[in-house]
């Protein structure tokens, strides 16, 4: 039976992994590629990194961080998010150590690029990543570049229904770093049977557990609340045993 | 005890360092290479593969590199396929538009029934008594694939399911010499790379 994961998330900005609140103001955690080390080490079921300052500066996917994360050799898939803006630049993520991609601006800039990266990695390779809130006026999405607020595009959520992509990462941007997930994102989503990524706020396996117990949502993913200490994960995964997720893995002895 | 030597075929599909450093860590000895010596002089040839079928086809031909797996699985090489790797091992699909492969097992590659996707960790079940997979049963591995190959249960060693209930589909597949493994054991954490190391060695003991 298909497991729901538990993904660490590390926000990098200026090449450095960050505490991020809110997207608004940032402490500083240490290099990425330690990080990634530990999340492997520790049993994540995915490790997002989610550069974020690429985007806006039009600087592409950080190659050279994807490939010093690589390095480590780690037995996680990883998802690289931040600066993709052509197919190319989407291949190239993946060729430098990247096993999913996520895309931001591109599904609103230019989703005739979106289909070039499916010809060549396939749907299941890409996810979409959408900053989300609920307003009075419903669920809206920010385009992170200028701060504004907007329905979801029809192209995007064409682009969603048509499987372009495989997944949805459901970002609660107003609550990053701070409260508990807006679980009315969830809820909210204008299409069923999409797989939703939650991230934004989550931290504790009450909030987890809240998540995860959504029938769309596949994935929880956390930044913050797994650096305070080690093995969160673990610790994560035995609190939430009744779901199905997989188990903690403690073993690390091959044999030949 | 001589340190085998892996070959894995860089035909410029997908993302090849995540396996070198697993075989590395494992204690192999590897070679990133479309020379077709340098791949015939290994112990095993290892074919990774991430995307579209249509594309790496393509890319293997590009590479001339069709013919020369056709012809070391023929010779019983050991050779494994991983995720769309294993795919290419059949004899044609219909992602995207039809498209033959390598024929190397007989069967076709058609989309997942009754899902879209199967991404994430599941439960690898054995299908056979085959040493290669048996040890790994009820083992816990990552997948991301919509495509499924089919083939005939005699090349069946392992299976998965969405979800209780649903139909088994093949996740590993064995002729001869040659295994197919539908998942990613290189990014399955301990569960994956005992199972990579289980499919070496007992392949490499058996050609």
């Amino acid at each position: 039976m298909l497991r729901k994961r538990i993904v660490g998330v590390i926000t990098v900005k200026d090449g450095w992994a960050v505490q991020s609140m809110g997207y608004s103001r940032y402490l500083p955690l240490g290099r990425p590629e330690i990080l990634a080390k530990n999340l492997d080490r520790w049993g994540a079921d995915e490790i997002v990194l989610q550069c974020i300052d690429r985007s806006t500066a039009m600087a592409g996917p950080d190659i050279g961080l994807i490939e010093r994360v690589a390095q480590k050799g780690l037995s996680t898939p990883l998802i690289y998010l931040g600066g993709i803006h052509t197919a190319q630049q989407g291949v190239a993520a993946v060729h430098a150590g990247a096993d999913r991609i996520a895309i931001d601006a591109m599904l609103s800039d230019d989703p005739s690029h979106v289909h070039e990266i499916e010809a060549h990695l396939g749907a299941q390779a890409i996810i979409a990543a959408l900053p989300l809130s609920v307003e009075p006026t419903g669920l809206m999405h920010r385009n992170y570049r200028t701060g504004a607020l907007s329905a979801l595009p029809d192209t995007l959520l064409e682009l969603i229904r048509k499987r372009i992509v495989s997944e949805v990462m459901t970002i609660d941007w107003r609550n990053d770093g701070g409260r508990a997930f807006d679980t009315r994102i969830l809820d909210a989503f204008p299409l069923a049977d999409i797989p939703l990524i939650a991230f934004g706020g989550l931290a504790g396996p009450d909030q987890l557990r809240a998540v995860l117990s959504r029938k769309p949502v596949v994935a929880a993913a956390v930044g913050n609340s797994l650096n305070y200490q080690e093995h969160t994960i673990r610790h994560l995964k035995k609190a939430l045993g009744d779901l199905p997720i997989r188990a903690p893995s403690h073993e690390r002895r091959i044999d030949h | 005890m001589k340190r085998r030597t892996i070959g894995i075929v860089d035909y410029g599909v997908g993302n090849i360092g995540s396996l070198e450093r697993s075989l590395s860590a494992l204690g192999y000895r590897c070679q990133t290479t479309s020379n077709p010596d340098t791949l015939a002089a290994s112990d095993l040839i290892l074919l990774p593969g991430v995307g579209a079928f249509p594309t790496a086809m393509a890319a293997l031909h590009a590479h001339d590199m069709v013919g020369f797996l056709q012809e070391r699985a023929q010779s019983g090489q050991p050779l494994v396929g991983i995720c769309l790797g294993m795919q290419l091992l059949a004899d044609r699909s219909d992602e995207i538009r039809e498209t033959s492969g390598l024929g190397i097992i007989p069967g076709y590659v058609t989309a997942l029934e009754n899902a879209d996707w199967h991404i994430g960790w599941n439960t690898l079940e054995a299908a056979s008594s085959d040493p290669l997979v048996k040890p790994s049963d009820g083992r816990v591995v990552y997948f991301n694939h919509s495509f499924v190959l089919r083939t005939s249960p005699e090349y069946v060693i392992g299976v998965a399911r969405i979800d209780q209930g649903m139909t088994p589909f093949p996740v590993a597949i064995r002729r001869e010499n040659t295994v197919g493994l539908q998942f990613h054991p290189e990014k399955s954490q301990t569960a994956g790379l005992q199972l990579l190391s289980d499919v070496i060695e007992g392949l490499c003991r058996a050609a």
